[in-house]
C-alpha cells in the first residue's frame, strides 16, 4: 500500500473512532451496529423507541428481538401469538402492534382499511437485491413463479400511495417487506414406511390408513389433499389456490369419504402436534413445516421431507408497518425492517430450514459449509446444528429435497386465503363433523 | 318503607352487577349486533339481516353439532356426577378429620395447577398407540395390539372432560354434605333406616343444591369448550364451540355471533330445567 | 351407616377409599408423563422414548433460553390470578349476602351471571376488546384481561355462595345481634368464619379458573402474554420439554404449598383444642 493510501486508510478509522466518542460524549445513542450502517437515524432520545413486533413464534424468537435492541439502540420486542389471534387483534386492537409479522395471504384481511401502511420502494435498502420470485413474480432464469394460490407478487405492491388496492404489476409501493419462506411439502417417516415416497397420492394411499394426519387449517390442508387428488388423477383443478364451489365440494366429499374409512389419525392444530404425532409413530406421513421435521429428527427419529415430483406449497412472510406509526418512530421502523434482512436474521432462520428472501446477506452469516449445506444443497461438510446449538444432521448429508433452486424451483401452489373463504369454512366445519 | 329494606342489598350486588354489566353485558350488545351482520373476506358490513341465523337453523351440519356437543356433554355429565359424587361422600362421611378432608381435597387439585395446554399435550405419551398405558397393558399380555381408540377418538375427549371437570362436580357437592346435620343421620340410623334407605331419603336430597350446581358448572363448561374436544379427537369431532371458534378463525364474525347467540339460548334453557328442578335461591332467600 | 369419630372402619370404607385411589391415580396419569419426560435427554423430546437423562430442561426454564418468556408470562399469571381471587372473594361474599332478601332486579343480575357463564370465552374477549379499541383505551392484561376474567369466574363465586349461603342458619346473626354486635363485628365474628369453608372454595376457584384461563384472556391481554397464551404461543413452534419441566416444577411448589397449608392448620386446631378442650 502506498503512503498515501496507507495515511488514508489510518484517517479514516482516527475519524471513525472520534465520531464514536463524540456520539458517545453527546450522549446520542449509537447501536453496536455501528460498524455495519445502523441505525441510520441519529436522535437524543432515540433510546426511548420501542418497536413491538407480533407474529408466528418461529420467527419472533427473543434471541431475535434481544440482537435488534443490541444492533439499533432503540428497544425491539416481539410477541409470538399464533396466527388466528394475530389476526383478530389486528382488526380489534391495531395500536397494540407495531410491526405486523404476517404470513402474506393474511394481508387480504387488511388491504384499503387504514390499518398497515405502504413502505415506498426508495426506503428498502435491499430491494434489488430481493429474489426476482418476489420483485417480478419469476425466477432467475426467466421462467415465471406459479400464480395458484396467494402467490408473492398478487400482494406485493399497492396501486398507489394512499395504499387501497394491490397492484398486479411492479409499483414503487411496498405492502412490506418479505422476510422468509419455504417450500412445504409433506413429512414422513422413512422407516416406518420402508420404501421411496414420490408423489403427492401417497398421502391418501389406503396402505397408510390410520397413519395418516392433516393441518386442521381449512385452506391449507384442502391444498395438500387437491395436491394428493390432482396427483390421482381424481380432480383437474383450475387454481388450488382459489377453487370454486363446485371443485370445494367435490373436494370435501372425498375428503369425507376418506375420513369415514379412518384413514385420518389426526388433523394437527400446532407446530407441537404435528411434531408429536410423527415422532411417537401415531402417523407416517402427514402436512408438515420444515423445522417440525428438523425438531423430530435431533431427536435420534428419522423424518423425512420428501421431494415430491408433484411440487411443493409454498408460503412466505411479510413485516408491515401499522398505519399508526409516523414521524420518528415510523422512521425506527423503516431502520429495523431494513436491519430484519441485512442477514443476522437470515442466517439465524437458515438454520430451521427457512429461506431469506434476500439469500446474499444472510451469506455472510452463515459459515461456507452451512451455506453449501442449507441453500446449495450440497453434502455437509460439518455436522450442522440448529440454531441453539444441537445437533440436527450429521456430516455427509443432503438437504431433503436438494438445493434452494431444486425446491423452490418447483412451487406449485402458495398458501392461500380463497375467494369462497366463506363456502370453504362452512363445509370444513361439516366435514370435521360428519 | 319498602326501597330501604333492599336498599343494603343493592349495595351489596353494585360491583358485581356492574362488572358482569361492563365487561359482559355491553360486549353482548356488540355480539348481538354483529349477528346480524354481512361479512366477506375478513370484512363486516354492518345491516341487518337474518340469514346468518337462516343459514344455522337451515343447515343439518348444525343439528349433528349440537347433537355431538349435547352427547359429550351428557355423557361427561352422568360419569362425573357419578364419581364427584362418591369423592365427595367419602370425603365428607369416612375421612375423619379436618386435616385429612382438606389435604386429600388439595391432593386433588394438584394436577390443576400445572396449565391445561401442557396436560393436553401429555396425553399423547399416555394414551397414544407407543405410550405408557398401550405399552404397560401390552407388556402384561392384557392386549397384543396398541388399544387406537384410547386417543383421537370420542373416548380420549370424554376421558379428557371427565380428568378436567370432575372436582368442579365434587367442590359443590361436597359444600352441601358437609353442611347435613349429622344428628339426622343418627336419627335416622337409630330409627332403624339402613344405608341405602338414608342415601336416597336423606344425604341425596339434602345434596341436592351440590349436584344442581355441579351438573350447571359442567354441562356449561362442556358446551363452551373448543379447546378439549380438538386436540383429543384430534380435529375429527365436532362441537358448537369448535365450530363457532372456526369461523372466528375465519374471521367470519357474524355466522360466529348467531351460533353463539343461539347456543347461550340453548344452554341457558338446560339451566334453567335445572333450576326448576332444584331452586337454588329459594334455599337462599326462604 | 355409621359416622362414628373412632372405632373400626366398615367394609364401606376400603370400597370408598380404593375408589378415591383410583381417582387420585387418573388425576395424576398423565402427570406422571409429565414428571418422567421433564428429564429427557438433551436431544429428546415430548413424548417417548428417553433418549436420555438429563435436568437440562430444567436449566432452560431459568435461563431465557428458546422458551419464550415462561418467567415474565408466569408471574403475570400468578398476580394477575391472585387479584382475580381476592376480587371474586370479596365481591361473590358481598353479593351472595345481598341476594338473601328478594331485591328488584336480582332475576336480571342471577341471569346474567349464568349467561356470563355460558357464553363462549372468545365473545366475551372480542366485545371487550372491541370495546376497548372504540374507547381508545390500552389492552393490558390487568385492565381488560382482569375485566374479562371476572365475568368467567364471578359466577362461579356466585353460585357457590348462593349454595353456602343456602345453609346458613340465620339464628347464629340473629344471636350475636342480640349479644349486643355491630354489623361489622357480626360480619367478621361470625358469619365470615362460618363461611370460611365456602370463601376458600371460592378462592380456589377464583385463582385456578384465572390461572388457567385461555379463551377470554388471548384477545385482551395486550402485548404481554399470561402463561397460557405464552405456552400456547410456543407450542406452535417450539416443541420442548420445558414445557414438560413447568409441569414437574409447579407440582413441587404446589406440593410445598399444600405442606405449609396443612401443617398450619395442624397448628392452629391443636392450639384451638387446648384451649377449648375439644376438638373442633
Amino acid at each position: 500500500m502506498t503512503r498515501a493510501a496507507e495515511e488514508e486508510r489510518k484517517n479514516k478509522i482516527r475519524r471513525r473512532q472520534i465520531l464514536n466518542a463524540a456520539a458517545a460524549g453527546a450522549g446520542l445513542a449509537v447501536g453496536s451496529g455501528l460498524v455495519r450502517g445502523f441505525p441510520t437515524i441519529w436522535a437524543q432520545n432515540i433510546k426511548d423507541i420501542k418497536l413491538v413486533q407480533v407474529g408466528g413464534s418461529y420467527s419472533n424468537i427473543v434471541e431475535i428481538a434481544n440482537q435488534a435492541t443490541k444492533e439499533l439502540g432503540f428497544t425491539v420486542e416481539m410477541q409470538a401469538i399464533d396466527p388466528d389471534a394475530q389476526t383478530n387483534r389486528t382488526l380489534t386492537q391495531p395500536k397494540s402492534i407495531d410491526i405486523n409479522d404476517l404470513g402474506t395471504f393474511l394481508l387480504y384481511y387488511f388491504v384499503g382499511r387504514n390499518i398497515v401502511q405502504p413502505i415506498p420502494v426508495s426506503k428498502y435498502k435491499y430491494w434489488d437485491k430481493t429474489l426476482p420470485i418476489f420483485a417480478k413474480g419469476e425466477y432467475a432464469d426467466g421462467r415465471k413463479v406459479s400464480t395458484q394460490g396467494t402467490s408473492p407478487m398478487k400482494i406485493q405492491y399497492y396501486d398507489s400511495a394512499e395504499g387501497k388496492k394491490f397492484a398486479t404489476q411492479p409499483t414503487e409501493w411496498l405492502t412490506g417487506i418479505p422476510t422468509m419462506f419455504n417450500a412445504d411439502t409433506l413429512g414422513v417417516r422413512p422407516d416406518l414406511i420402508g420404501r421411496p415416497v414420490e408423489s403427492w397420492k401417497e398421502l391418501l394411499n389406503p396402505e397408510f390408513k390410520g397413519k395418516a394426519a392433516l393441518v386442521n387449517t381449512p385452506s391449507i390442508g384442502v391444498m395438500d389433499v387437491a395436491m394428493a387428488l390432482e396427483a390421482r388423477g381424481d380432480l383437474k383443478y383450475g387454481d388450488k389456490g382459489n377453487m370454486t364451489k363446485d371443485e370445494i365440494d367435490k373436494t370435501i366429499k372425498i375428503m369425507l369419504d376418506f375420513k369415514k374409512a379412518g384413514h385420518f389419525r389426526a388433523f394437527w392444530t400446532n407446530f407441537d402436534q404435528s411434531v408429536n404425532l410423527m415422532a411417537s409413530g401415531e402417523v407416517v406421513i402427514q402436512s408438515m413445516w420444515s423445522p417440525a421435521v428438523t425438531a423430530v429428527r435431533s431427536r435420534g427419529i428419522p423424518c423425512y421431507y420428501v421431494p415430491l415430483k408433484e411440487g411443493y406449497r409454498s408460503w412466505s412472510s411479510i413485516l408491515c408497518p401499522m398505519a399508526h406509526l409516523s414521524g420518528m418512530k415510523l422512521d425506527a421502523a423503516i431502520d429495523y425492517m431494513n436491519w430484519h434482512n441485512s442477514g443476522w436474521t437470515g442466517g439465524f432462520v437458515a438454520r430451521q430450514g427457512y429461506y431469506s428472501t434476500v439469500p446474499e446477506t444472510a451469506k455472510k452469516f452463515l459459515s461456507p459449509e452451512e451455506w453449501d449445506y442449507w441453500y446449495d444443497g450440497k453434502p455437509a461438510a460439518i455436522d450442522i446444528k440448529d440454531p441453539y446449538g444441537n445437533l440436527m444432521e450429521k456430516k455427509g448429508k443432503i438437504r431433503d429435497g436438494g438445493s434452494f433452486a431444486e425446491r423452490t424451483g418447483k412451487i406449485a401452489c402458495w398458501n392461500t386465503l380463497m375467494d369462497e373463504d366463506r363456502y370453504l369454512t362452512r363445509r370444513w366445519n361439516e366435514f370435521i363433523s360428519g | 318503607m319498602k326501597a330501604i329494606a333492599w336498599l343494603p342489598s343493592w349495595l351489596q350486588v353494585a360491583p358485581v352487577a356492574l362488572i358482569l354489566v361492563l365487561f359482559f353485558g355491553l360486549p353482548m350488545l356488540v355480539v348481538v349486533a354483529v349477528s346480524f351482520f354481512d361479512y366477506g373476506q375478513g370484512r363486516l358490513y354492518p345491516t341487518f339481516i337474518f340469514d346468518n341465523y337462516l343459514e344455522i337453523f337451515s343447515s343439518s351440519v348444525t343439528v349433528r353439532l349440537y347433537l355431538s356437543s349435547l352427547k359429550f356433554a351428557l355423557i361427561v355429565w352422568a360419569v362425573t356426577l357419578l364419581i364427584g359424587f362418591n369423592i365427595a361422600y367419602f370425603l365428607v362421611f369416612h375421612v375423619r378429620t379436618l386435616l385429612w378432608q382438606i389435604g386429600l381435597f388439595l391432593l386433588c387439585t394438584v394436577p390443576f395447577w400445572t396449565s391445561n395446554i401442557i396436560r393436553m399435550i401429555s396425553w399423547i405419551p399416555f394414551l397414544g398407540r407407543n405410550g405408557i398405558f398401550n405399552q404397560t397393558f401390552m407388556g402384561l399380555g392384557v392386549v397384543s395390539q396398541p388399544m387406537e381408540f384410547l386417543l383421537f377418538s370420542d373416548f380420549a375427549v370424554i376421558v379428557a372432560y371427565v380428568h378436567l371437570f370432575t372436582l368442579f362436580m365434587v367442590v359443590p357437592i361436597f359444600n352441601s354434605m358437609a353442611r347435613i346435620d349429622r344428628s339426622l343421620i343418627e336419627a335416622a340410623y337409630d330409627a332403624g333406616a339402613g344405608s341405602w334407605g338414608i342415601l336416597t331419603e336423606i344425604i341425596l336430597p339434602l345434596s341436592k343444591t351440590g349436584i344442581a350446581l355441579g351438573s350447571i358448572f359442567v354441562i356449561t363448561l362442556v358446551m363452551g369448550d373448543f379447546f378439549v374436544v380438538k386436540v383429543m379427537s384430534g380435529g375429527q369431532s365436532a362441537s358448537v364451540a369448535s365450530a363457532l371458534s372456526n369461523e372466528i378463525s375465519a374471521i367470519q364474525y357474524p355466522p360466529a355471533a348467531a351460533n353463539a347467540m343461539i347456543l347461550v339460548a340453548i344452554v341457558t334453557l338446560m339451566v334453567s330445567g335445572i333450576l326448576r328442578l332444584v331452586d337454588v335461591r329459594k334455599e337462599l332467600t326462604g | 351407616m355409621k359416622h362414628a369419630t373412632a372405632g373400626p372402619r366398615p367394609w364401606t370404607f376400603y370400597v370408598f377409599a380404593s375408589f378415591f385411589a383410583l381417582f387420585v391415580l387418573f388425576l395424576y396419569g398423565p402427570m406422571t408423563v409429565i414428571y418422567i419426560l421433564s428429564f429427557q435427554g438433551p436431544t429428546g423430546g415430548l413424548t417417548f422414548p428417553m433418549t436420555g437423562f438429563s435436568l437440562r430442561w430444567f436449566h432452560a426454564l431459568v435461563t431465557a433460553e428458546r422458551v419464550g418468556d415462561i418467567g415474565g408470562a408466569f408471574n403475570r399469571s400468578i398476580v394477575l390470578a391472585v387479584i382475580v381471587a381476592l376480587l371474586t372473594v370479596v365481591l361473590s361474599v358481598a353479593a351472595g349476602l345481598g341476594f338473601r332478601r328478594r331485591f328488584p332486579g336480582s332475576g336480571v343480575v342471577f341471569y346474567l351471571a349464568i349467561a356470563s357463564l355460558i357464553m363462549p370465552g372468545l365473545f366475551v374477549g372480542l366485545g371487550i376488546a372491541v370495546g376497548f379499541q372504540l374507547l381508545g383505551l390500552d389492552i393490558d392484561w390487568y385492565t381488560s384481561a382482569l375485566g374479562a376474567q371476572l365475568t368467567w369466574t364471578l359466577p362461579y363465586g356466585l353460585l357457590i355462595m348462593f349454595a353456602v349461603l343456602g345453609r346458613f342458619n340465620r339464628a347464629y346473626e340473629e344471636a350475636a345481634t342480640d349479644l349486643g354486635a355491630t354489623s361489622w363485628q357480626r360480619l367478621r365474628e361470625v358469619v365470615l368464619p362460618i363461611l370460611l369453608p365456602g370463601i376458600i372454595g371460592v378462592a380456589l376457584f377464583g385463582f385456578t379458573l384465572s390461572y388457567d384461563e385461555f379463551p377470554r384472556t388471548v384477545l385482551t391481554a395486550g402485548t404481554r402474554n399470561t402463561l397460557p397464551l405464552e405456552i400456547w404461543a410456543m407450542t406452535t413452534n417450539v416443541t420442548s420439554p420445558a414445557l414438560f419441566a413447568v409441569g414437574t416444577v409447579t407440582t413441587i411448589v404446589s406440593f410445598i404449598a399444600i405442606g405449609i397449608a396443612l401443617i398450619s392448620i395442624a397448628v392452629i386446631q391443636r392450639r384451638r383444642t387446648r384451649g377449648s378442650g375439644e376438638p373442633i
